[in-house]
């Protein structure tokens, strides 16, 4: 009797114990970053200005927001930053990952290179871009000190190109993250298939394009996902690099949110652009991170 | 996938690929070099070779007491990622050992939360930390930082707990293990891997934390991001002394990073590539 009482209690406590222990963990996560973002948004219904207020306001601050022209801009901004980046990243990324696949002499230095802008905080490495992409003292001056008088490079001070600058940094950051991805999954094709393929006498351009791209589907999805998420959430890498200017020439939703919602005091319209980045980064996501839970069950 | 290719395509691959190379380093080799300089070689155009003055390097410590900076990152980062591990660990090893029915939604709820662009939960922590006295305090941001990269810590070492073999587990209740044998000697010997790679990649992302330094500290807890941030406002031409701060503050990512590589690809990845 008591023997039986006893497993009783170690079978209800190996039942209960793993809610127990992941409990902390959701109810922090919960409580924290979800309280947070219902918090901003409310705010984003309400007439909130330099500090939170709790009169609803209703659909208001989007309408506002819509109109402003500051928010075209910054999503325009935007668009042309996430394609390009992506687009580039990508195209280079994959060439890179097909470089390495050849077994070249010196991969495990090579991958930690192309690896590091990634693992380098922007704020930090933003100061040698900065450096670089000064006409004053970087590539311009440089170029003209050996006799290139002509040469201009002067993007970052013209509100036309600054926005290419920062593309030009981005790719720079996460090419070598993307070649790992892709990478990984050259490494995970089946060796037997190329190798039936090449007996049969497919040239080495039809087998990049008729095998070796459709299998790594995967590692495109994966890249596109990782690239959209870090484009829209990029505030750093702004920051560090043209604090948006000149003018509002590389204003970015992040930015905008930022300003509006600090220096210009419009906290509604600040946390209604919040919001609508929160909306647009889960729409690309949650599809993904459901897709990758279902694979691996 | 490896084929075979002639000799002279694979050192044509192997030129392009080292060349590239080179150009993703330059920006941090040239960063490098100039903290290497004086203030007037640094702004005197282009060269590869520095006098090697370490005049910076004195100066940025002297004038701006570097050390209170990196000591405050270490803090930081150690800190927030084994406050991180103590809440995670039960949470991950109960959600790949016992999973559930809602097991995958509450993993999703918790990863999901790192989509979220940190510029939108700003108000609120804003408002708690002026209103508690967290502002610019070790604590606070160590807290908070704790809080922010949990959910990648939980996703983390529940992608590598998954990939122990529920059998062993099995195999163990079956000759007699108690709930603390299983754990101490089955459970944390298979485990300890992930959760050393989860904490490598934890501490490199704590590190290279910016935007919350930025905005919740002035000087007092304010770690090597916040202190290059303000560094290259008001002193924006002496860049041989922000590089040499620079220098330091990347220098321990350089030497952590070398070896974490495959943690990094697969955090940021959130698990999609291993």
């Amino acid at each position: 009797m008591a023997s039986s009482s006893e497993t009783d209690l170690r079978t209800r406590l190996q039942g209960i114990l793993p809610k127990l222990v992941l409990s902390p963990s959701v109810a922090l996560t919960l409580f924290f970053v979800y309280g947070f973002i219902l918090f901003t948004f409310w705010l984003s219904f309400t007439d909130s200005r330099m500090v939170p207020s709790h009169n609803f306001i209703g659909l208001e601050n989007y309408r506002r927001l819509f109109r402003l022209s500051h928010w075209t801009i910054a999503m325009t901004n935007l668009a042309i930053f996430a394609t390009l980046y992506i687009v580039v990243c990508t195209a280079i990324g994959l060439t890179l990952a097909i470089f390495l696949d050849q077994k070249i002499r010196g991969e495990g230095i090579l991958r930690p290179i192309y690896l590091y802008p990634m693992a380098l905080s922007f704020i930090v490495t933003g100061t040698a871009w900065k450096w670089l992409l000064d006409p004053g003292i970087g590539l311009e001056k440089t170029m003209r000190l050996w006799g290139w008088e002509s040469f201009a490079f002067d993007w970052i001070k013209d509100p036309q190109m600054a926005i290419y600058t920062l593309v030009i940094a981005a790719v720079w950051q996460s090419s070598g993250f993307v070649m790992a991805m892709f990478l990984a999954g050259l490494r995970g094709i089946d060796n037997e298939l190329l190798k039936a393929a090449q007996i049969d006498g497919a040239s080495n351009w039809s087998l990049y394009r008729r095998i070796v791209l459709p299998m790594l589907r995967p590692a495109f999805l994966s890249a596109f996902v990782i690239l959209s998420h870090l484009a829209i959430k990029s505030y750093d890498l702004v920051v560090a690099l043209t604090g948006g200017g000149p003018g509002r020439a590389t204003e970015t939703p992040a930015t905008f949110m930022y300003s509006y919602t600090y220096s210009r005091n419009q906290m509604g319209i600040g946390s209604a652009s919040a919001v609508i980045m929160l909306v647009t980064i889960a729409a690309v996501m949650i599809p993904y991170l459901y897709a990758e839970l279902k694979e691996r069950s | 996938m490896a084929r075979a290719v002639t000799t002279r395509t694979k050192i044509g691959y192997t030129i392009a690929a080292w060349a590239v190379a080179l150009v993703i380093f330059f920006p941090i080799l040239y960063t490098i070099i100039t903290s290497l300089k004086t203030e007037q070689e640094a702004i005197s155009g282009f060269s590869l070779i520095p006098s090697f003055s370490t005049q910076s390097f004195s100066d940025v410590q002297s004038q701006n007491n570097y050390w209170r900076p990196f000591t405050n990152s270490v803090i930081l980062a150690v800190g927030s990622t084994l406050l991180a591990l103590v809440v995670a660990i039960p949470a991950a090893w109960a959600m790949a050992f016992s999973p559930t029915k809602r097991t995958k939604d509450i993993l999703m709820w918790m990863l999901s939360t790192k989509m979220m662009p940190a510029v939108a939960v700003l108000v609120p922590i804003y408002l708690i930390f002026l209103r508690t006295g967290l502002m610019d305090t070790r604590i606070g941001l160590t807290i908070l930082l704790m809080l922010i990269n949990l959910p990648i810590v939980v996703w983390m070492l529940y992608t590598y707990f998954r990939e122990i073999p529920g059998e062993i587990l099995e195999a163990a209740r079956m000759d007699g293990a108690s709930l603390r044998d299983e754990i101490i000697h089955v459970l944390t010997p298979m485990a300890v891997p992930g959760i050393a790679s989860t904490l490598l990649l934890n501490v490199i992302l704590a590190w290279n934390e910016a935007f919350w330094t930025i905005q919740l500290t002035t000087t007092n807890a304010a770690p090597l991001s916040a202190f290059i941030a303000s560094f290259s406002s008001p002193q924006g031409l002496f860049w041989a002394k922000l590089s040499a701060a620079s220098v330091m503050a990347i220098a321990p990512i350089l030497i952590l990073g070398w070896f974490s590589q495959k943690q990094l690809v697969r955090g940021l990845t959130f698990g999609a590539v291993k």
